[in-house]
């Protein structure tokens, strides 16, 4: 049934596009005329439907049709006939049938007779013959298995079979008996060809015994091994790649540091692709920078990429950046003379970044000791340089202050306890003479004297209003010990 | 015709196992004939006094008596399963080796005259071998062909890589459970490995076992007695709960409840005439037969609660009598696997299991190989069908191995026949036909030429 689209148009009760209030004469013409245009390859119904502004890929579109008949042969009928065959392959007579068209040559050669490669082998005369370890009649015996078993060496040695008071030989020896003879032959035998297809040959003989043994035997280690040492292997190697990753994770996340902090003075490689974008900003200085960068992108020493945080040491001699320094307040910190890697490479900073601040360890302890005694040293109002030397100096002693409350702490551990053995060994033996009181006497006398200085310790901890001078005395005291470690240290920094 | 190798010259293929022959078309995908190697005779002489202490079940080394050469013999599917008085039940094949060549060509000649309705002279012939032949055997062998059945060509080749070939491999590492032996051959390349050959007589073991769950009382039931159908009349009892229609005369029997003991009829007359090795066969076929309908693998290692927890089965036995088999049918399974230790101090020479068989032909094999080989892995042999038993290889292989890939037909005929399968394919390629021995060879250079060509 043929379905127009003014048929769908007046179904749905739409107005006609191209005719519009029109009789239904005209409409059946023009879809005359349009069948007889119609393409190939598109059912009549579909074209009535669509209109003339078929797409044009239904025009391509081959016509549907059922699936095509395979050719068998030129038509009809093939005549297939018993034809008894030759194997050219073989040495006998042996006539075998099959069946073939009769069309086929009679006296073509068998199609399978190709098939039958025979491997090259070599062969030797007695006189050639010099060995000490093989025997001429062992090596005729594996060069017969070999040239039986086309070189498959697994099958020779299984199917080699040693003189019966001769050595057994493993695989390797076999192979290396083999090539070394076939490398022999080829080097001594006059040559026919150019000296290249020569080496090539020697090479492709080429048998490193002993090279096979070490593998043999690696390969037989890791098949022994215990599943305890194949659970112990595999955990650490998830253990090294574990920290490999964490060494990844590290070393990315320090140069994502540096390079925000220091841009490219940090001298990490990839930072001048990264500047690029950034170039519009500033003109004039990335145009230094990049010619800075060009320096350290060829550094003729390692140690030359880490000095370029700090200024070069060439710098301050100049008396006139001496000067400039002074005048904009710029305090270079020298370079630690130790540190040549990236690591300890310490970029510009803000002093207020980096104020001193005790050990992780000891933090909550110092904390704890500076809140006895009332300091306050979380907020560093003004970071000058001097205030920050002294904070790092009051941490010193109050991780010095600690130590030593520490040893004191140990002593009179240590007193106590000798003091109840003392006590222990007066009991039991009460005539013990009169030298072990003496010793008694002395250690008293001792620990009066360490009593009293743990005490003034101690006081430091348990009571602040109690005693001020004379807490107020071994804070200084200890001061001054620390000091000295302050001085040094600054001088490290 | 050149693009898959092939060139068929009507070959045929014959497989002798150690229970069935296969015989058939080189290029089918299934064997023609299939009979029985099992033979019932009745000696013509009168050789009366035969073997009573022998063929004892338990006994796997026992050694059968030879067949007498003028006996007759009844072969095929109605030879030893049809009673007949007086008849003796005999098997040429002991470890999977011919060793009773008498009624050798008898079998062959039923197989390829009676079944294949061939003449054996217009065809070249390929026969298998196991891998631990002997010599004297395939010249034998090669003899009964040319001398006998005036074959044209011949050729025997090796089970272990027919087996290879059947799964598509030339490497390969072939675990084939028949019917009497397991053996697991390392094939490279066409060729077996023979240093890395081994074998044991395992199935035997397994069925020795079963035989043991069956005839030994347990603390449900009794001993199960394994009479074959042929000696019993009747097996089914009249339904007590309907006794008004006895009246009429109209017996409604049914089979005993499942576990109830058995009520059937013997056929008395044939108790006298049945011979030992007839009664030996039968029983023997009995518990095949509940193994293979019954018995099963677990897949992951004994485990008694997995034994527990599957689900029994029913088993009818000529009897009548049935009744449900739990884990017993997995113990049956197990053997293939696992030895008890006490079994194996109170048999010095039981029959190897298989991580035992595959541990010993891996270290003897090259250690390159040994990757290679496994992951070719080939499980073929009817005695490899119970159920879960490759699911249970894997499960051993790769708690050793790193890399495991076991290729084991799912259809039973492959499974079962591979080494026929594999002949049908060896015979069937173009490149084959220069290594058949032909008869002009044979006559030239005698038993020789079989050593030097079949390799």
């Amino acid at each position: 049934m043929a379905v127009s689209a003014s048929d769908i148009r007046s179904a749905l009760s739409l107005p006609s596009s191209s005719t519009p209030v029109h009789s239904t004469t005209p409409a059946p013409r023009k879809s005359q005329g349009q069948v007889t245009k119609k393409p190939e390859g598109i059912s009549r119904e579909l074209y009535a439907l669509i209109g003339p502004s078929a797409p044009s890929l239904v025009a391509h579109l081959a016509k549907p049709r059922l699936k095509q008949k395979p050719n068998f042969g030129s038509g009809g009928k093939v005549k297939w006939e018993w034809r008894p065959f030759r194997n050219a392959g073989r040495t006998d007579s042996l006539q075998l049938g099959h069946w073939v068209k009769a069309g086929d040559d009679p006296d073509a050669e068998y199609s399978f007779t190709k098939y039958n490669v025979q491997s090259q082998s070599y062969t030797y005369s007695q006189e050639e013959y010099i060995h000490k370890d093989w025997t001429k009649e062992e090596t005729d015996n594996l060069f017969n298995v070999v040239r039986e078993y086309d070189t498959r060496w697994y099958v020779v040695h299984d199917r080699y079979e040693p003189p019966p008071d001769g050595p057994t030989r493993s695989l390797e020896d076999l192979k290396d008996r083999y090539y070394s003879v076939c490398r022999k032959l080829i080097r001594n035998r006059p040559w026919a060809g150019d000296e290249a297809s020569k080496a090539q040959l020697l090479n492709s003989y080429q048998f490193d015994k002993d090279r096979e043994r070490m593998r043999k035997d690696y390969i037989a280690s890791l098949e022994d091994r215990t599943p305890e040492e194949i659970a112990e292997e595999e955990a650490l190697f998830v253990e090294l790649k574990r920290l490999e990753q964490n060494e990844r994770k590290f070393k990315k996340e320090r140069d994502e540091l540096l390079r925000t902090l220091l841009g490219i003075d940090s001298g990490l490689p990839d930072i001048v692709a990264e500047e690029d974008g950034l170039s519009a900003l500033s003109a004039e200085g990335f145009k230094k920078r990049k010619k800075n960068a060009n320096e350290i992108d060829v550094p003729s020493t390692p140690s030359n990429i880490i000095s370029l945080g700090p200024p070069p040491p060439k710098r301050p001699h100049s008396a006139k950046s001496v000067a400039y320094d002074a005048q904009h307040c710029i305090v270079r910190v020298e370079p630690p003379a130790s540190s040549t890697t990236k690591i300890t490479h310490t970029p510009v900073h803000l002093r207020s970044f980096k104020l001193p601040a005790p050990k992780a360890a000891l933090l909550p302890k110092v904390t704890q000791t500076l809140t006895e005694l009332g300091i306050n040293h979380t907020r560093l109002v003004m970071p000058t340089r001097e205030n920050c030397a002294r904070l790092e100096s009051l941490i010193e002693a109050t991780t010095a202050l600690i130590d030593t409350k520490k040893v004191v702490d140990r002593v009179e551990q240590d007193i106590r306890v000798l003091r109840i053995r003392l006590g222990r060994a007066i009991d039991g033996g009460a005539g013990a003479g009169a030298d072990i009181d003496a010793d008694a006497d002395a250690d008293a006398d001792a620990e009066g004297e360490i009593d009293g200085r743990a005490q003034s310790i101690l006081s430091i901890r348990s009571g602040r209003g109690r005693k001020q001078s004379r807490r107020s005395m071994s804070v200084s005291s200890i001061g001054t010990s620390a000091s000295t470690r302050v001085g040094k240290r600054q001088k490290r920094s | 015709m050149v693009n898959y190798g092939g060139d068929e010259v009507s070959a045929l293929v014959l497989d002798i196992g150690s229970s069935s022959v296969r015989a058939g078309y080189a290029g089918d995908d299934i064997p023609k004939a299939i009979i029985p190697s099992f033979y019932g005779y009745k000696a013509t002489s009168g050789d009366a006094d035969v073997q009573m202490s022998e063929n004892a079940p338990e006994n796997f080394d026992s050694t059968p008596k030879q067949t007498p050469s003028d006996a007759k013999l009844y072969l095929g599917q109605n030879g030893p399963s049809i009673w007949r008085e007086g008849m003796e039940i005999g098997n040429p094949i002991r470890d999977a080796l011919i060793f009773d060549f008498n009624p050798v060509p008898a079998l062959i000649s039923h197989a390829l005259v009676d079944v294949m309705r061939v003449n054996p002279s217009e065809h070249p012939i390929l026969v298998t071998e196991p891998a631990w032949n002997t010599p004297a055997n395939r010249e034998r062998m090669a003899e009964i062909m040319f001398e006998e059945f005036h074959v044209p060509a011949f050729y025997i080749a090796n089970t272990g890589v027919l087996n290879a070939f059947a799964a598509g491999k030339g490497s390969a590492l072939v675990i084939d459970v028949g019917h009497a032996m397991a053996s697991i051959t390392p094939v490279v390349d066409g060729f077996v490995l023979r240093k890395g050959l081994v074998s044991s007589a395992l199935p035997k073991l397994v069925q020795a076992h079963a035989r043991h769950i069956l005839s030994n009382p347990t603390q449900t039931r009794r001993g199960i007695e394994l009479l074959p159908h042929q000696l019993i009349a009747n097996k089914l009892v009249r339904c007590l709960s309907y006794p008004n229609y006895s009246f009429y005369h109209y017996d409604i029997t049914q089979p005993v409840e499942p576990g109830a003991p058995p009520r059937f009829t013997l056929r008395e007359d044939r108790i006298s005439g049945t011979t030992e090795s007839w009664r030996v066969w039968c029983e023997s076929r009995e518990v095949e037969e509940w193994i293979q309908s019954v018995a099963g693998v677990l897949d992951q290692g004994w485990n008694d609660q997995a034994a527990a927890s599957r689900s029994p089965r029913q088993y009818e036995f000529p009897t009548g009598y049935n009744t449900y088999f739990g884990p017993e049918r997995y113990q049956v399974g197990e053997q293939f696997f696992f030895h008890s230790p006490q079994l194996v101090a109170q048999n010095p020479n039981l029959p190897k299991n298989i991580p035992t068989l595959l541990s010993e032909s891996l270290r003897a094999c090259d250690p390159d190989l040994r990757q290679v080989l496994m992951g070719n892995v080939v499980l073929t042999g009817g005695g490899s069908l119970f159920p879960g038993f490759a699911d249970r290889l894997e499960a051993e292989l790769s708690r050793n191995f790193p890399h495991v890939k076991i290729h084991a037909p799912g259809n039973p005929i492959e499974r079962r026949y591979g080494g026929w399968l594999g002949g049908s394919i060896l015979a069937s390629l173009g490149t084959f036909h220069q290594l058949w021995i032909s008869r002009e060879e044979w006559q030239e250079h005698g038993k020789p030429i079989v050593g030097q060509r079949c390799k």
